[in-house]
């Protein structure tokens, strides 16, 4: 019951939109190339629904292996970096900086330097782009500390390493998942648009845009609603991840 | 045997500088084994400076602190005491059983020898139902019991405190110090306690030991003979005649120079620091 009134509320608002958008297009005569119908998006997605699944499950392959390698490299470079202060000081900046740079513009330059059927250059944007919201935020993590905590650890005389597995990092751990929320939708929408710009064309991005060319709009949108299924399932993913990796929070309510 | 001997401590923060403060100075104090020792005093007293001296989170300025007969460095690596906070200071993400056998995976005992020993300190606090249970499903008494199990759990010859009931209801307190006291006399432990509270220590105590600020140093010890303690020891006239003494001895922090201790004024003193409560 309870799990029903929190899904209908958006339910509910969802389809009402979708509604809408039809009656706009159809009262409005709307033409199909500036915004096509849902029924006829929906009906694009159902003919082409094997090639949508096809084209998803290789662009969630890439987000998915780029987002494990970013946010595992994240993580091993926050703990060194919260080990060193000055290392911790120096990055932090340099992340923030480095992450206002379109990381996806990397997408034509990394093409090159692999062969044109690889799939590593999108997995490396991927784990760029996924790289630094987990590093920012799992550093912040590690380097909260509760005083009491560190005078306890120093009591038993625990070695820097120790403090760090034992303490730091389960402490930092809803920290590392706020980074791990951050780049899960990130990665998806980096391993999509990074097909925009050349390499192997058999994700989700490449058929948008050869669908665009063909001025087949309501199968790039099908490819679109695909995308946004994969980012959500993404999303999810994590936050099902959250409550096994930390069992004492949702314990809580109970 | 003495499990605790402090002499000659003094203890300056931030020495040469500008904002130099001068926490302790020249602080004596020996526990004997099995001895329950309260530090009382006012803020800045150096209370919680002199037990963090002795657990050697803090290095004296001058002087030595002896912990069950070794150098307090020495005495820290081999875990030779427990120590417990105003705050619990328990790990959310550790079961209840699992944080007190924390202690014990630090000094690499086996997992079927850490889970024995920390149930038998979990019966010891009454919490053995909880061992599952995280901190956060516990109140406040309850994680309090725990961070005491914890320090309890390498079975040291000496346990540090640091206000550890401050944060609780009166009933909670009054209920954790009878647990208390019974813990500490079947292991055998030694205490040393700090707290603010006078009928705190002196129903845990056999000495009191009493200090003063600026430079925090020890002004008094008042000797507490209550024998067994139980719930009517706290309606007792011995308790009151010792908390009288206590407070008096406090008071005295500020007025030794001038009033002569044991002249006729003390009937007046009392009777003018009962009011004063």
């Amino acid at each position: 019951m309870r799990w029903l009134r929190a899904v209908a509320p958006p339910l509910v608002v969802g389809i009402a939109m979708l509604g809408l958008w039809e009656l706009v297009v159809r009262v409005g005569r709307i033409a199909p190339f500036i915004l096509p119908a849902p029924s006829a998006i929906g009906e694009q997605l159902w003919l082409d629904r094997d090639v949508v699944l096809e084209a998803g499950l290789a662009s969630g392959a890439n987000a998915f292996v780029g987002l494990l390698l970013g946010a595992a490299l994240a993580i091993l470079a926050a703990l060194v970096a919260s080990r060193l202060p000055l290392l911790a000081d120096v990055s932090v900046p340099v992340a923030a900086l480095a992450n206002a740079l379109p990381i996806i513009a990397l997408a034509p330059i990394l093409n090159n330097m692999f062969d044109s059927t690889s799939s590593i250059p999108r997995r490396i944007v991927v784990a760029i782009v996924a790289f630094f919201p987990v590093f920012v935020n799992t550093l912040r993590g590690l380097r909260e500390v509760h005083p009491i905590h560190q005078e306890l650890m120093d009591s038993y005389a625990a070695s820097g390493w120790t403090f760090a597995r034992l303490v730091r990092l389960p402490g930092a751990l809803p920290f590392v998942f706020t980074g791990l929320r951050q780049a899960s939708s990130l990665a998806v929408i980096a391993a999509v648009v990074s097909e925009y710009f050349g390499g192997l064309q058999d994700g989700l991005g490449s058929r948008i845009t050869s669908a665009a060319a063909f001025t087949a709009y309501p199968r790039a949108w099908a490819y679109v609603v695909g995308a946004c299924v994969l980012g959500l399932i993404f999303y999810l993913a994590t936050l099902v991840a959250e409550r096994f990796a930390m069992p004492w929070r949702s314990r809580l309510a109970s | 045997m003495t499990a605790l001997e402090v002499s000659g401590v003094s203890k300056v923060f931030n020495k040469g500088r500008r904002d130099e403060v001068s926490a302790l100075h020249d602080v004596d104090l020996v526990v004997q084994s099995g001895q329950f020792v309260s530090l009382i005093g006012p803020s800045g007293c150096g209370k919680s400076t002199l037990l963090r001296l002795i657990a050697d989170l803090i290095q004296p300025t001058s002087g030595t602190v002896t912990v069950a007969g070794k150098p307090a460095r020495r005495a820290r690596l081999d875990q030779e005491y427990g120590i417990a906070f105003q705050q619990a200071g328990l790990f959310d993400w550790r079961t209840v059983r699992r944080n007190v056998e924390l202690p014990l995976e630090l000094r690499g005992v086996n997992r079927a020898e850490r889970k024995a020993r920390a149930e038998e300190m979990l019966v010891l606090v009454g919490l053995e139902e909880f061992a599952g249970h995280y901190p956060a499903q516990l109140s406040g008494g309850m994680q309090q019991r725990v961070a005491i199990a914890r320090a309890l759990a390498v079975h040291p010859p000496l346990l540090l405190m640091d206000e550890p009931f401050g944060a609780l209801d009166e009933m909670t307190r009054e209920r954790l110090q009878a647990e208390l006291l019974q813990i500490c006399a079947k292991t055998g432990t030694s205490t040393v306690f700090v707290t603010h509270s006078i009928p705190e220590a002196v129903f845990l105590s056999d000495r009191v030991v009493v200090m003063s600020a600026r430079p925090g140093r020890i002004t008094d010890v008042v000797e507490v003979d209550l024998r067994e303690r139980t719930e009517a020891t706290r309606q007792s006239p011995g308790f009151f005649t010792a908390i009288t003494k206590v407070r008096r001895a406090l008071r005295g922090t500020k007025a030794a120079e001038s009033t002569e201790p044991g002249g006729p004024a003390e009937p007046g003193v009392s009777a003018e620091v009962l009011a004063d409560s």
